[in-house]
């Protein structure tokens, strides 16, 4: 492969990594596949850029990974290798359960990004994801949160 | 060792070593939605114990000529910062209020958001109501209870609750209220009537 510019500073998108949730609704029904069977017409470089450091990983791991998806660090995990990112979102998660929309933004880490490292530190046995069993709140939960609400000033 | 498990704010200075993190929390959510400008951010903030803070999100939007008139549809990654902040109810209960651009082009964006909400409370600018109808749209489509709540940001309304709801055509049972997003009593109260809105549709979901 030949570069029109070989001091280009910043490299062309690699071809065949889709860009974040370019597939649009089609992203929530499976990871991303490098054979990816709908080639991106278009590639925006700007929009892989966040994604270097999950390695060009762009679809979201796990859909039960919601934002206000709490986690906790596995008591007593073994230590491991991280990267930068991933030390640093363990060690925000070591001080109390975090969600990951709270990661995402006192790390000024992308929201997707964020989420595909999380997924990767759960498997690699660091943190906890505590994914609700039922994705609708029953009426007691909605009664606290409503008492809770009323008894604000 | 002077230790409080009731205190879940976290101070970020005392990190104790090997010490077991507490109980997750259950999460809940609520989405604050509306046209841009429309006091999001505002209504966010004022019921927020902490600053808002802000994620970015990636999404593709689909500019139909809606930026740049002279441009032909293309699929383009748009980062879209949202803006969110917490409510501790107690150590066991974290209410969640997400603030979203309500562009119809962001809709791929808010599936993910939805999925688990209580409820929705859709912000209205009545200079510019067409605004939100994207969000109506939206939340009447993925059955989220939802409010309408028009931001009266001088204490005054330039139409009253019944033409705002003749405009939307909102269904009956959706309520139509007013509420002033800079200060946190009335945004409680606006949020309270979605939370009713929530438990109506859980008290029925759980009976049939």
């Amino acid at each position: 492969m030949t570069y029109p510019d070989p001091d280009e500073p910043v490299p062309p998108a690699r071809p065949g990594v889709r860009p974040f949730l370019q597939s649009g609704p089609q992203h929530s029904t499976g990871g991303y596949t490098p054979t990816g069977e709908h080639p991106p017409v278009e590639q925006s470089t700007n929009s892989l850029r966040p994604f270097v450091i999950t390695s060009g990983r762009t679809d979201g791991g796990d859909p039960d990974i919601g934002m206000e998806t709490q986690v906790t660090v596995v008591p007593g995990a073994p230590p491991s290798r991280l990267s930068p990112e991933t030390r640093a979102i363990v060690s925000l998660c070591e001080e109390s359960p975090i969600s990951v929309a709270e990661i995402s933004a006192r790390l000024r880490l992308h929201l997707g990004v964020c989420r595909i490292l999380v997924g990767d530190l759960r498997a690699a046995g660091q943190l906890d994801v505590h994914v609700l069993d039922n994705d609708t709140p029953d009426p007691e939960t909605i009664m606290r949160v409503i008492r809770g609400l009323r008894s604000i000033s | 060792m002077d230790f409080d498990p009731s205190a879940n704010r976290v101070v970020g200075t005392a990190r104790v070593s090997g010490s077991a993190p507490k109980k997750a929390p259950v999460p809940v959510k609520i989405i604050v939605a509306g046209g841009f400008g429309v006091g999001k951010t505002t209504t966010v903030g004022a019921i927020s114990e902490i600053a808002p803070l802000t994620t970015e999100a990636e999404m593709t939007s689909e500019s139909v000529g809606i930026d740049d008139p002279g441009q032909a549809t293309m699929k383009t990654g748009t980062t879209v910062a949202m803006d969110f902040g917490v409510l501790t109810i107690d150590q066991t209960l974290k209410l969640y209020i997400f603030g979203t651009p309500g562009q119809t082009r962001f809709a791929f964006m808010w599936d993910d958001l939805v999925k688990g909400a209580l409820g929705a409370l859709v912000v209205v600018d009545t200079n510019r109501i067409d605004d939100c109808y994207p969000a109506v749209d939206y939340f009447e489509r993925a059955g989220l209870p939802f409010v309408v709540g028009i931001n009266t940001f001088n204490g005054q309304l330039s139409y009253s609750l019944d033409e705002v709801r003749w405009a939307l055509a909102v269904r009956e049972d959706v309520p139509v209220i007013s509420f002033d997003a800079r200060f946190r009593g009335s945004v409680r109260d606006a949020l309270l009537v979605v939370l009713d809105q929530a438990l109506d549709k859980a008290i029925r979901m759980k009976s049939s």
